[in-house]
Parts: structure tokens; C-alpha cells; sequence
């Protein structure tokens, strides 16, 4: 069980009256690019938001690499990255400046900082438009800076909530190669969430549908589709979610 | 740790740095205003002699008399510029003093002459023309009143030397003389009361005011500081960085002390000049800065320094409270404003009332907002009065500290992020 990367058990997490997780449940191993899947509202950005230390769950656990999020969320911030579903960087910094910020946090020296920020240029493919400040990107620039960002300090886990959302197809294919060439070259374990069925067929090598706050089936997109007897994932979708 | 605070400070004081409002609100905003207080209190001192001096004056003499002539004659002798109008109607008048850029029309009526030898009452008529609703045309047009009052006094103090040929005219009219000395902090001042009340006014209203002004546009430094995190959503990001919320916390602080204590030490340079706009005011009478209550020892400023920059944490940590709990800037802002009631309520009532002179209600209800001792202790570092600025001075930390606790508090919680205010408490699951 040592290459168990995330591991949620009966996540029940409630706002209020609304009951957001209804105990979700699922693992997540190492080298692995994990993708949750299931319609608006069914708890995908609360399970990453508890598992990127933002939130506590009202009941149930959640372990990355043994460490509880809720007991050792210091522990658990030194191993995770995490790219929310809505971000933005500082508007007044240029991109490199916001590079250098966030590299700061994690690396020891300076050289492993430089380092970072070059990696993070090349992933995000905006050569000199570093240099402008960040107020003057468009939405899939801005995008492309903070997903390199998240990739930039080769975390042990990578929490992207809707990664590709707002690219446009070049940059999502760009996207992806990179995702899967971290996973690949560097041990880098992918937790993600997404809308788009090819992307998450294309990428991820298990599945997990969420609906309702619950996990309703998992598996690779394989097994997956030929449980419900379907040829591509959406059809797995509105299956799932109909019978769900 | 370490190396985390310090790398979000610096991007918190460069990011701020950038913002131009920051730089107005904060340092030139009392850079500019105290010396200003200095210079309009110059001004309005010195205004009511200018403007007697060189007052123009337009006169309708109707009466062409030899009285009405010894008038004009006064008049001119005082520096009056004089313009005599040919109209014999008021409207004609008005029309011609209009024309000549003049706002003083004297009508001396038939009769004037006659009436003054005949010993009965003569009169004058006085139009002021009030183009602005300001002091200083106030000022203009009671000028002329000056001359005349002057010619009133003549015309008395000949009568009465006719009819008391022995006696002293002025003891005839004025038995008693009122000798007005002013003493201050125990010492006798020879200083004209004109002049200390103007200082009073603007110690009572004024500083309350900057203090005031400095503390709104603190507040909304900090909770724009927060609010634009999450307005942008970069705070999210930033809440799952290897850094503690404890530190995120402190590096916002600190961003915005930095911020503050650039407004308490322009505060400070302020006063300064302020202070030396007496200097010139006051010239080398036998009367110092000390007999008026207006020096500062080095303690009165390091006290007044340390005063100024604890409010100011204080009141960066309210809003960065507040700020916390709102979603976007804007609605930041409409939540930090009714807070900013917390100061303008003791720096209003403190502008015109001194604290022991009011009901013992609103001052218990006075003395518990931490920010009337803020001003307080400005009037206290004026007089020396160490003991109440100390006083102050802990009062203030003290609530400061409180307010940082809880700042802490939510920090520490998911508050920061879900932006709503939940009173239930979230159940810890037990290992
Ligand atoms: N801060 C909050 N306060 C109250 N309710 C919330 C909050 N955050 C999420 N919810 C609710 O929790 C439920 C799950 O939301 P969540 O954002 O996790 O869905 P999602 O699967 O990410 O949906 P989408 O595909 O639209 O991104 C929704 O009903 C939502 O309204
Ligand atoms: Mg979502």
C-alpha cells in the first residue's frame, strides 16, 4: 500500500443545508493521472478544495501520502500543488515576478529557484510575455501561467481542477502532452477534475464519475466503457448519472 | 518559514508600491494637510489686516455735505480706495460697482450733514455684494465698517468734549477697561487672543481630522489588500503554498505597516511644519512656543509616533477582519466604511466638546472606542502630558492585540476561503 498517493474515505463535507460531499471514497496511485468526472454542483472542486488544505471535511478522511489534510496540512502543502478551477495571478506583477514569488515558497536556493522560473517559462510557452505585467494577459495566458506554475516545482501530487479550461485547442493539446510528460519523466501523480470527455479519455489512466457527492463508479476509461456497454466516455456519463 | 514572510513582503510592498493610490492616501495626504492647517490659520489671521487695508470702496454721496466729505477724507487716510459713482439710484449703483469690480457700495443719504449738526441720528448705508459664501468675503465687507466706526468714535469723543469739557472722553464713554490675559499650562501669555483661539480650533478640529482621514484610507489599503486576492483569485493559490496562514497573515500586516508607518512618519514631518507656521506667525515677542503649549519634546514625538502606528495596525487588522469575509473589493469596501463610524464618531464629538464636559454616558461610550484615546493622546503629547498618553498607548495596543487574535482566528479557518459567515462550529473528527 506505500504507493497509495491520495486516499478519501466517507468524505461528507455540508455548507450550510447543502450537502456538497455525501461520503466520497477513492484512491489514487502513484504515477497515476486520476480523473473525476460528473455534472456541475456534484462535488469535484469540494473534494480537490479538501485535498489542497483550503477546506475541512464535516466528516470522513482524506490522506496524501499518508498525511491526513486536516492534521498535517503543512506537511501536506510541501508535496501538493494546486490550480484552482477559478484563478488569477497578481495583476501588478509580470509574469516572471509571479514565477519568482510562488518558486520562493518552496525552493532552498537560489539556483533551484532560477531553475523553477525557466521551467515554468517553457511550460507555458509565453517567451517574452513574461516580461509584461500580468494585467495585460488574456483568460487562456493566464491560464497557461498558473498551470506552469503548478507544474514549475515538479510536485509529488498535482491538484488541477479543470486544467485546459478557457485554452484554446493548441494550447490544450500542449497542455496535455505536458501533464503526461511529468507523470512520465519526473514521478509526478495527477489529480484532476474536467468537462471534457476526450481530454480525460485521452489522459487519465483511472477514472472516478462523482455524482451527488458520491463516487458512483470508477476504473480506467476502459473498463469503464464496456461496464456500461457504451463507446465513449460521455455515453458513460448520461448513463451513470441517469441511473445515479 | 523565515524566507516565506519575507519573499510575500516584499512582493506585498512592491505590489503596493505600484499602486498610486496607496502613495496619495497615505504619505501625501498629511504631508500636504498639516502644513496646510498652518498656512490657512496665516492666512485668516493675517487676512482681516490686508483686507481693511486695501479695501475699494464705492461711495454714493447723496449728501455732498462737509461732514459726508470728512468721511471720504477718513477713508482714503486709512488706504481705501475710493470710487465716488455719479448714479443716484441704488440699482444704477449696483449696475457701476459691478463694472468696477468692486463689492463695497457706501450710500451716504441726504441729510447726513444736517442730521450730525443738528445732533440727531444721521445713517449710512453699507451694500456688500457676496459673490462666494466665504470667510473672506465675510471679511471684506465688514472692512469698511472699520473707517466708519473710526469717524463714529471722532464724532463721539468731540461731542463728549463739548459737554464735559473736564473730563477724559474715553472715561466718559468706557469707565472700565478690560484687560484680557490669557494663561496657559500656569504661565501668563502675552499673546493676542485672536491668535490662540485660531491655534485652539485648529488643534481640536484638525488633528482629529487627520488622524481621522489617515486611519480610512488605512483601512481601505488593507481590506483591498485582502478583498483584491480573493476579487482575483489568486488567495486560493496562495492558501496552499508551504507557508502557515499564520505568515500569510503577517506578510498582509506587514505589506500594509509598512504602508502605515510611511503615513505615521509624513504624519510626523507634517506636524513639523505645522508647528513652524507658528514660529513664523509668532514673531520674536517675549512669548516662546513652550508658554503656548505647542512644543513637542523628542519623548511627545517618539510617543505620538508610536500612537499613530499602533492605531493604524489596529485599524489594518479590522479591515483586514472585514475584508475577509467579503467576496470582492467593492463589497470589502462597503463593509470596512460603517467600521470607519468607529473613528469619525469620538473625532467629531472631540472636535467640539472636551471629553470630561459631556454627559457621563456618551463618555463611558467615548472612552471604549479605542480611537478616542488615539486623539486624545495627540492633544496630550502637546501639553507634555506623558502619564495620559501611556495610558493611551496601552489602551490602544491592548485592543490592537485583540483584534489581531482574531484575525489570526479566521486566518486559520476555511472562513477565508467559503466567504460566509458560519456560527456553527465545525466538528473535528476524532483520530
Ligand atoms: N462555499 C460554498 N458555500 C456553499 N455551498 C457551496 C460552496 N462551495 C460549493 N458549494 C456547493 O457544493 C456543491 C458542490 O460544488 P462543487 O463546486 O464541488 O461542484 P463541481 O463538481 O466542482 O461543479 P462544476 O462542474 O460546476 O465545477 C454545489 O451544490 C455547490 O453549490
Ligand atoms: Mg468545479
Amino acid at each position: 500500500m506505500n504507493n497509495v498517493v491520495v486516499e478519501t474515505k466517507n468524505l461528507v463535507k455540508t455548507f450550510g443545508d447543502i450537502k456538497a460531499l455525501n461520503g466520497l471514497s477513492f484512491t489514487v496511485t502513484q504515477g497515476e493521472i486520476f480523473g473525476l468526472i460528473g455534472p456541475n454542483g456534484a462535488g469535484k472542486t469540494t473534494t480537490l478544495r479538501i485535498l489542497a488544505t483550503l477546506i475541512k471535511p464535516s466528516s470522513g478522511y482524506a490522506k496524501i501520502f499518508g498525511y491526513d489534510v486536516e492534521k498535517n496540512p503543512s506537511e501536506v502543502r510541501r508535496i501538493i500543488s494546486y490550480l484552482p478551477e477559478e484563478a488569477g495571478a497578481y495583476k501588478n506583477l509580470s509574469g516572471f515576478e509571479y514565477f519568482e514569488f510562488m518558486a520562493n515558497f518552496y525552493h532552498q536556493s537560489p539556483q533551484e529557484g532560477r531553475a523553477a522560473v525557466e521551467e515554468a517559462a517553457k511550460i507555458s510557452g509565453l517567451g517574452e510575455r513574461l516580461k509584461d505585467r500580468v494585467k495585460t494577459y488574456s483568460k487562456g495566458m493566464n491560464r497557461r501561467l498558473l498551470l506552469a506554475r503548478a507544474l514549475m516545482m515538479k510536485p509529488k501530487l498535482a491538484i488541477l481542477d479543470e486544467p485546459t479550461s478557457g485554452l484554446d485547442v493548441v494550447h490544450a493539446f500542449h497542455v496535455r502532452r505536458i501533464i503526461q510528460e511529468y507523470t512520465k519523466t519526473h514521478g509526478v501523480t495527477v489529480l484532476l477534475s474536467s468537462h471534457n470527455m476526450l481530454e480525460v479519455e485521452f489522459l487519465c489512466n483511472q477514472v472516478a464519475l462523482v455524482n451527488e457527492g458520491k463516487v458512483i463508479s470508477q476504473g480506467s476509461p476502459h473498463e469503464l466503457k464496456s461496464h456500461y456497454s457504451v463507446n465513449n466516455l460521455e455515453d458513460v456519463f448520461m448513463e451513470a448519472t441517469k441511473l445515479g | 518559514m523565515v524566507k516565506g514572510l519575507s519573499n510575500l513582503i516584499s512582493k506585498e510592498i512592491k505590489e503596493l508600491l505600484r499602486d498610486p493610490k496607496i502613495l496619495l492616501g497615505m504619505v501625501l495626504m498629511p504631508l500636504i494637510t498639516f502644513p496646510l492647517m498652518g498656512a490657512a490659520m496665516n492666512i485668516s489671521t493675517s487676512t482681516l489686516e490686508e483686507s481693511t487695508r486695501n479695501v475699494s470702496v464705492m461711495i454714493m454721496n447723496l449728501d455732498k455735505g462737509p461732514l459726508a466729505e470728512s468721511l471720504l477724507l477718513i477713508l482714503q487716510s486709512m488706504n481705501a480706495t475710493i470710487i465716488e459713482t455719479g448714479s443716484s439710484t441704488v440699482e444704477d449703483a449696483l449696475v457701476d460697482l459691478s463694472q468696477n469690480n468692486t463689492t463695497t457700495l457706501v450710500v451716504i443719504p441726504q441729510g447726513f450733514s444736517q442730521n450730525l449738526t443738528l445732533g440727531l441720528r444721521a445713517k449710512i448705508i453699507v451694500y456688500s455684494v457676496f459673490e462666494s459664501l466665504s470667510l473672506a468675503e465675510g471679511i471684506r465687507s465688514s472692512a469698511v465698517e472699520v473707517p466708519i466706526n473710526l469717524y463714529k468714535n471722532a464724532l463721539v469723543t468731540q461731542a463728549i468734549r463739548q459737554a464735559f469739557p473736564d473730563r477724559d472722553p474715553l472715561a466718559v464713554l468706557d469707565p472700565i477697561s478690560i484687560s484680557n490675559v490669557a494663561v496657559v499650562k500656569g504661565k501668563i501669555v502675552n499673546v493676542s487672543s485672536d491668535i490662540l483661539r485660531s491655534l485652539f480650533m485648529s488643534q481640536s478640529l484638525g488633528f482629529p481630522l487627520v488622524i481621522m482621514l489617515l486611519l480610512i484610507s488605512a483601512m481601505q489599503i488593507a481590506a483591498t489588500s485582502i478583498s483584491i486576492e480573493k476579487e482575483e483569485k489568486t488567495l486560493e493559490t496562495l492558501l496552499t503554498v508551504p507557508i502557515s496562514r499564520l505568515g500569510i497573515l503577517t506578510g498582509k500586516l506587514a505589506g500594509s505597516v509598512v504602508v502605515a508607518a510611511a503615513g505615521a512618519i509624513a504624519s510626523m514631518v507634517g506636524v513639523n511644519y505645522y508647528i513652524n507656521s507658528f514660529n513664523e506667525m509668532i514673531p520674536t515677542q517675549n512669548i516662546s512656543l513652550e508658554d503656548l503649549g505647542l512644543s513637542m519634546t523628542p519623548l511627545s514625538y517618539g510617543l505620538l509616533g508610536v500612537m499613530i502606528f499602533v492605531t493604524i495596525v489596529s485599524a489594518l487588522a479590522l479591515a483586514i477582519i472585514v475584508a475577509a469575509f467579503s467576496e470582492n473589493v467593492r463589497s470589502a469596501q462597503a463593509l470596512v466604511g460603517p467600521l470607519n463610524f468607529i473613528f469619525i464618531f469620538p473625532s467629531l464629538i472631540l472636535m467640539f466638546a472636551d471629553i470630561q464636559m459631556l454627559p457621563y454616558p456618551i463618555q463611558i461610550v467615548l472612552y471604549a472606542i479605542p480611537y478616542t484615546h488615539s486623539i486624545i493622546a495627540t492633544k496630550a503629547a502637546f501639553l507634555g502630558d506623558y502619564f495620559t498618553m501611556l495610558v493611551s498607548i496601552a489602551y490602544v495596543s491592548a485592543f490592537t492585540i485583540a483584534v489581531l487574535y482574531i484575525a489570526a482566528r479566521i486566518f486559520t479557518t476555511e472562513k477565508i476561503v467559503t466567504a460566509r459567515i458560519s456560527f456553527k462550529k465545525l466538528k473535528i473528527r476524532k483520530p
